[in-house]
């Protein structure tokens, strides 16, 4: 090594411990990043939640249908048997009518109507006159109110009524040999027909009772031709008069679930992620909560979702900081009490949680 | 400038980086800083040296080709240091042999000047361009070493994370920074001495051209003078 070399190593040495010296104290440093400016934002929290009704308001009660006022109903019973006389007794006295005069008579039949037989008057008295010209042309042995007619004239109102309609049959049988059941039948759907509603007798359409029922009939009910057509005649059936449930709805829940996560985001803050991926994991935390916000009991998973292999092994830590974060800042403000014990409240109220991050 | 040393792990600090590696790391940077200080101390050394040689190489040959009597002129300078004394020297000495004799011969003369002044001339080079090996070597290998230290060091930053489970940055980022200062180091050094090492040698490259002609002038005045001698 010549003088040259030791020079050199000496001004080598020297160099490196310089450079090395300026390096450790911060010479070429990174200069500090600038102080980003944080610009303040105005943000207004919505303090309450409200209690919204997540279900319409009452509907309107259906129209109701109106038969035009033809005037006062009237009590039917007395009157008709003599004013029918004249038209009615066309077609559907006369059949059944004579035959039947007297001995239908027994009335003890189940029948019985409430109805102040209209029809049964009308025919009976018809009957006697024009039977035996119309019997024949009379195609229908069914039509036959025979039944009624015979009992119109020895009684009256309704018990009476009703008899004839069973004594229908027998008669019938005796007579035309018509089919029996079928005259039970449609005499006895007359015969309820008109119980259930003094005004019916206008929509039936069976025989040519209906024709003379229709005069003799009082009117102006509040049933008009359609009153089948599915409409009530009960005033307004839906205005009840009984609050309506208070619900939770999904707004409201999801409301409240925010005002929750909000409150317990200091608490999520602290926790530790255990690793990656764990942030991906989302529980279903479950809440058992007094109406002043403590918690009833340890709050509990229910569920879990966004577990995959990555991040299996971290579910329990994950479960375990997820409780701890919910008892942590346990005392919730500020929820609001009308929604508490309502249906789906926030007494058990479950919400998805994952970890910050 | 803050005069304290700044120890936390947010600085270019390499104290800091070098007390906070693994030993394999430490080895690493500890060589390849020896090795460039040895690199600019042979930096130093081959500057002043082919500095000085070649002024005084300029200023031989002026005198040489001055001077009246080449005996004169061998007594005054034929001791000094300088390749072209040597070379000088050197045919000097084969000529006084050579024409020792009774009986010259020319031509065997001629050639035992050409291969004494041509040897002289190959062993000053050689002298010139002792350790310039050194550098080249620093230039080729330290970016090798300073690459092996920065693998191994982050591979144990991989195996720090493994352990911790933990992939944040605050884990991961001192190992890979003290890793790569090892790359740095080796850069360091390697990047001055290839520099260096094609600046000497081309250096001694011209050192050895001017040597050649040097020795070629004074044997064709050898020559000449053996042929007038006659």
């Amino acid at each position: 090594m010549d003088r040259s070399e030791k020079i050199g190593l000496g001004v080598a040495l020297v160099g490196h411990v310089v450079l090395f010296g300026l390096l450790s104290v911060g010479f070429l440093d990174a200069p500090e990043p600038p102080k980003i400016q944080q610009q303040p934002i105005d943000v207004s929290l919505v303090p309450d939640v409200a209690l919204e009704a997540t279900a319409p308001q009452s509907t309107e009660a259906p129209a109701q249908s109106i038969a035009p006022d033809e005037g006062a109903p009237e009590d039917a019973a007395p009157p008709a048997p003599q004013e029918a006389e004249p038209e009615p007794k066309p077609d559907p006295v006369p059949p059944a009518p004579q035959p039947k005069p007297a001995p239908p008579k027994p009335a003890p039949k189940p029948q019985p109507a409430p109805e102040p037989a209209p029809k049964p008057q009308p025919k009976p008295k018809p009957a006697p006159p024009k039977p035996a010209a119309k019997p024949a042309p009379v195609a229908k042995p069914v039509v036959k109110p025979q039944p009624k007619p015979t009992k119109a004239p020895p009684t009256k109102s309704a018990p009476a009524k009703a008899a004839p309609a069973k004594a229908a049959p027998t008669k019938s049988a005796a007579k035309p040999s018509a089919a029996p059941a079928k005259t039970s039948a449609t005499s006895g759907k007359t015969a309820s027909a008109s119980s259930a509603k003094p005004a019916k007798p206008s929509a039936t359409k069976g025989s040519g009772s209906t024709a003379e029922a229709k005069t003799s009939r009082p009117r102006g009910s509040r049933l008009g031709d359609n009153f089948l057509k599915g409409l009530s005649a009960d005033p307004s059936p839906s205005k009840s008069e009984a609050p309506k449930a208070a619900k939770l709805g999904a707004q409201a829940a999801a409301n409240i679930g925010s005002a929750i996560l909000r409150q317990v985001q200091p608490c999520a803050n602290r926790q530790v992620t255990p690793g990656p991926g764990a942030e991906r994991i989302r529980v279903t935390i479950n809440l058992k909560l007094n109406r002043d916000g403590t918690l009833k009991s340890r709050p509990t998973i229910s569920g879990h979702a966004g577990v995959d292999d990555d991040n299996r092994r971290y579910v329990d830590r994950v479960d375990d900081l997820a409780i701890a974060t919910f008892v942590g800042c346990s005392p919730l403000r500020g929820l609001p009490d009308d929604l508490y014990d309502v249906q789906n409240g926030w007494s058990n109220f479950s919400l998805r949680y994952k970890l910050p991050g | 400038m803050n005069p304290v040393l700044t120890m936390d792990s947010a600085t270019l600090s390499p104290i800091h980086l070098f007390l906070q590696a693994d030993w394999v790391v430490k080895g690493v940077m500890i060589g390849l800083l020896l090795a460039s200080i040895w690199t600019w101390a042979l930096i130093v050394a081959f500057w002043r040296r082919i500095g000085k040689t070649r002024k005084g190489m300029t200023r031989f040959e002026r005198d040489f080709w001055k001077a009246e009597d080449i005996d004169v002129f061998y007594k005054a300078e034929g001791e000094s240091e300088l390749p072209s004394a040597r070379v000088f020297a050197a045919g000097v000495t084969e000529w006084r042999r050579s024409t020792a004799g009774g009986t010259i011969d020319k031509s065997g003369t001629r050639e035992r000047l050409a291969t004494t002044m041509g040897a002289a001339v190959a062993g000053e080079i050689d002298k010139l361009s002792d350790r310039l090996n050194v550098l080249a070597t620093v230039g080729s290998v330290a970016p090798f070493v300073g690459l092996f230290g920065t693998v191994w060091g982050i591979m144990r930053s991989f195996t720090s994370i493994a352990a911790a489970q933990n992939t944040s940055l605050a884990v991961v980022a001192p190992g890979i920074a003290e890793a790569l200062f090892a790359t740095a180091i080796g850069l360091f050094a390697a990047i001055p001495a290839v520099i260096a090492y094609n600046r000497f040698s081309h250096g001694i490259n011209r050192i050895e051209a001017s040597l050649n002609r040097f020795a070629d002038g004074f044997h064709t005045t050898l020559s000449r003078q053996l042929d007038g001698s006659r």
